[in-house]
């Protein structure tokens, strides 16, 4: 801390321990190896898929299941690049009004029909109506199908981020049959294109897949690649439990019970570290810390309440304890040297300063009366519960009231769409970090932000962002919006928090990723 | 002659006050000597004596614990987290980096006296409610299938139910208990007022005129109360069990307070890495309800005459 505060880097990875129990495999490089087919794989995760509709929900539970299952027409590549996966590939005109997907030939349906661009157009319309992040396809006019392999995007106007957009897999543009188009958010038939297909649905218990026997694969590329590339189901099922305690997760994969653990305690991985039966890896870049605000509640409704906020709070502390060591100190809302990182602007005088007095002259200076200050946190996300009980003693040391109301995860995200009630929430960012700087500031612009109050100059940031017509242009921007995230302090950026995945060691070519691959993987005989 | 029949009256009346103060000061020294009995079998009853001395360091403890406490139990610290017992922390840190030991002694402290406020409450709506239901007999039938409704529901799964509606907090967890508990509790003292109602010195007092209260107070609960004493001392026992499952469950008193639950609740995932977290609280409740429980078993062979006659 002492470092921090005479300027020490802006960012320094606190990973005591865990060098060592790293075990990074690199998918593709299975050729090597034996692969062997058959048999069955058993995931486990924490929560239950909250529906099997891949484009209703953006639940990562849902995600980790449904990436199996489903397939867009863009997806991103393993540099969260664009690419095509039903798609061949994508012409854009000069004007930036028509996208022209042209489609893979031959892809199968799990109930056997050949995908055509009737299916696509059905399921972009789907998609407007119950699509979790429907206003992805605002830009989009209509939809033109040109023949059986091609379809055609008109767009309202010229819209340079929309490739990138569309191909987010937060709740994924997927590709169903024309025949669903017509359910209602989660009454589909679950069938999709990919390399496994679901047959039993057990809420709260389990989800079993089976390997897609005449599964089209993109000889394209030469494995799989991010969402994409060439995908082979070599286990012929894929089960994935639903074990809500880390502790049991964790025993089960030690007894051999279970193959994968999709969130791993870092305490269990270092114990496990030199286990010959597990193998444990790691992501250091796997989500953002953030404390919001609510700007439409007193006392967080006053600006100089919310930078007392900022500056009494030690981060390191917060994410060290919340992320159980695994975590990174970075102010900025860009993981360090991704192409977005705009480096400390705004955050200097602002991130990790754990400064009281400064804290208590902010309070001061605001009025503040010892009014409450309700701190929403959920018990269901660990990270979520833990932070707030640190935050909630930092917050009370500067002298501001703070109560503790933790819920389980379903109903803190009810009450924080309520406009008043609570004062400031706990929340890890995980995908949208991953999607980048658009994606981050969706959640805190248009008609519900994060903080509840929209904040004007953010607004007319985040429009310039998605216009701007090069990375380049589009990183500047982003550098204004950072800046103007340290003006008005609707969201505090506590840290980047990393996660690890446990795996029985006889697994295969597993490479952890958004969500549990289940192809390209096998047990090794 | 007036005079000299005032003077035989005034003889009289003089005569019938002595004998009545004598007679007071002779059911006084009949109840000293009861309760001189009553407390020497109850010091001469070794499951009693282990019980009640395993309650009394509790409650020391609980209301010592900001005097005895080593740290802070709320302090957060980022380089002690999940240490092991040691000489600096005896039962060993968590996984915010706060003492166990401070923790588990404030918690204790919550336990106790969420409990103990279960028991009083308890005590007087079971009471309230069983001597009602017994002494007015129109009520019997409403009072009692209300009671039985409750009765029908598993007490723990009431309690978290109740709990999960009215959100977490200590007083939550008292109202849960209350209302899990006072049914038994009313029906405990239902049977005890029957019994007794039919006693002649009852019949007695009523046909001497004595108002209801006085019936109720000091003839009728007076002599049916023993039966309560010992089902409090379960009630007491089994909230302390309770609390800490509703804590466990996250319905206890929110963070960061201790309870003995939550301590456990906050060690669940931890427990091949830092057994310490779940071991220790989880040890005192057990201690805790033991004594509680010798405790009773105790009280009832002493104020149970069946009991006693048995022996």
């Amino acid at each position: 801390m002492s470092e921090q505060k005479t300027g020490m880097k802006r960012r320094e990875f606190l990973v005591a321990g865990t060098a060592g129990i790293v075990a990074l495999t690199a998918f593709g490089t299975g050729s090597a190896q034996a692969q062997v087919a058959g048999g069955e794989v058993i995931v486990v995760q924490g929560s239950n898929p909250p529906s099997l509709d891949a484009m209703a929900t953006s639940s990562g539970a849902s995600r980790n299941i449904t990436m199996n299952v489903y397939e867009t027409l863009y997806g991103f590549d393993e540099k969260v690049n664009p690419m095509p996966i039903l798609a061949q590939g994508v012409d854009i005109s000069a004007d930036g009004l028509t996208y022209n997907f042209k489609l893979r030939q031959g892809v199968k349906f799990h109930n056997g029909d050949e995908m055509k661009a009737s299916d696509v157009k059905a399921s972009m319309e789907r998609y407007r109506k119950v699509g979790a992040t429907a206003n992805l396809l605002d830009p989009v006019d209509s939809f033109e199908v040109v023949n059986d392999h091609e379809i055609i995007f008109h767009m309202k106007a010229k819209t340079p981020t929309f490739l990138e957009a569309f191909s987010s897999p937060r709740a994924p543009a997927v590709v169903i049959p024309e025949e669903d188009a017509a359910a209602e958010a989660g009454k589909t038939s679950l069938v999709g294109t990919g390399p496994y297909k679901i047959t039993d649905y057990v809420p709260d218990s389990h989800v079993t897949l089976e390997k897609f026997a005449d599964y089209t694969q993109d000889t394209r590329y030469d494995g799989p690649d991010g969402f994409g590339g060439k995908k082979t189901a070599y286990f012929d099922k894929a089960t994935f439990r639903v074990m809500p305690e880390p502790g049991a997760q964790v025993a089960a994969l030690e007894a051999g019970e279970v193959d994968i653990v999709e969130t791993m305690p870092v305490p269990a991985a270092r114990r496990l570290a030199n286990s010959p039966d597990i193998a444990v890896q790691q992501n250091l870049q796997w989500a953002f810390g953030t404390f919001i605000l609510n700007m439409n509640a007193p006392p967080t409704d006053n600006p100089k309440f919310r930078e007392a906020i900022q500056v009494a709070l030690n981060m390191e502390e917060v994410m060290g304890i919340a992320s159980e060591g695994l975590f990174g100190l970075n102010g900025g809302w860009a993981y360090p040297d991704s192409p977005y990182d705009v480096g400390d602007i705004g955050a200097v005088d602002y991130y990790n300063k754990a400064d009281i007095p400064r804290a208590q002259a902010l309070l001061k200076e605001a009025g503040y009366t010892n009014a409450p200050f309700s701190l929403l946190t959920d018990n269901s996300i660990p990270f979520h519960g833990k932070a707030a009980v640190v935050i909630a003693e930092q917050l009370k040391a500067a002298g501001i009231n703070v109560v503790i109301n933790q819920v389980d995860w379903p109903t803190a995200l009810n009450v924080r769409l309520q406009d008043t009630g609570w004062n400031g929430w706990t929340l890890t960012m995980g995908i949208e970090p991953y999607l980048g700087p658009v994606a981050i500031t969706a959640t805190l612009t248009g008609k519900r932000p994060h903080f509840v109050k929209n904040d004007p100059e953010l607004e007319a940031l985040y429009k310039e962002l998605i216009s701007g017509e090069t990375p380049e242009i589009r990183k500047a921007t982003f550098a204004k919006i950072q800046k103007r995230l340290y003006e008005f302090f609707g969201i505090v950026k506590l840290g980047d928090t990393g996660q690890m995945q446990g795996l029985r060691a006889n697994i295969e070519n597993f490479k952890m990723f958004r969500f549990p691959r289940v192809y390209d993987i096998w047990r090794k005989s | 002659m007036a005079g000299s029949t005032r003077g035989c009256a005034m003889t009289a009346d003089l005569a019938a006050a002595d004998s009545a103060i004598s007679l007071r000061a002779e059911m006084a020294r009949a109840r000293r000597r009861r309760a001189l009995q009553l407390l020497r079998r109850l010091v001469g009853h070794p499951s009693f004596l282990v019980g009640a001395l395993i309650l009394a360091l509790f409650v020391a403890v609980a209301v010592l614990a900001p005097l005895i406490a080593p740290y802070d139990p709320n302090k957060n610290n980022y380089r002690y987290v999940l240490m092991p017992p040691s000489a600096q922390f005896w039962f060993g840190t968590d996984a915010y980096g706060r003492d166990i030991l401070s923790r588990v002694l404030y918690g204790t402290r919550v336990s106790l006296l969420i409990s103990a406020l279960v028991v009083i409450c308890t005590g007087i709506l079971g009471t309230l409610l069983g001597t009602l239901a017994s002494y007015v007999r129109p009520l019997d039938g409403i009072v009692m299938r209300g009671l039985d409704g409750l009765m029908a529901f598993p007490g723990v799964l009431l309690a978290i139910a109740l709990a999960a509606a009215l959100g977490p907090s200590a007083t939550t967890v008292v109202i849960a208990l209350t209302v899990t508990f006072t049914p038994r509790t009313a029906r405990v003292v239902r049977s005890g007022v029957i019994v007794v109602q039919g006693m002649q010195y009852v019949e007695a007092a009523q046909a001497v005129g004595a108002g209801h209260a006085r019936i109720i107070l000091r003839y009728i609960l007076a002599n049916a109360l023993s039966p309560l004493i010992v089902q409090l001392t379960f009630v007491f026992a089994v909230s302390i069990i309770a609390e800490a499952i509703l804590s466990f469950l996250g319905v206890g008193p929110p963070p960061p307070a201790a309870s003995l639950g939550n301590i456990i609740a906050d060690g669940r995932s931890y427990i091949q890495e830092a057994w310490w977290i779940a071991v220790f609280p989880g040890a005192v409740i057990a201690v805790a309800v033991l004594g509680l429980n010798l405790m009773g078993d105790g009280l009832r062979d002493i104020i149970d005459p069946r009991q006693r006659n048995e022996r």
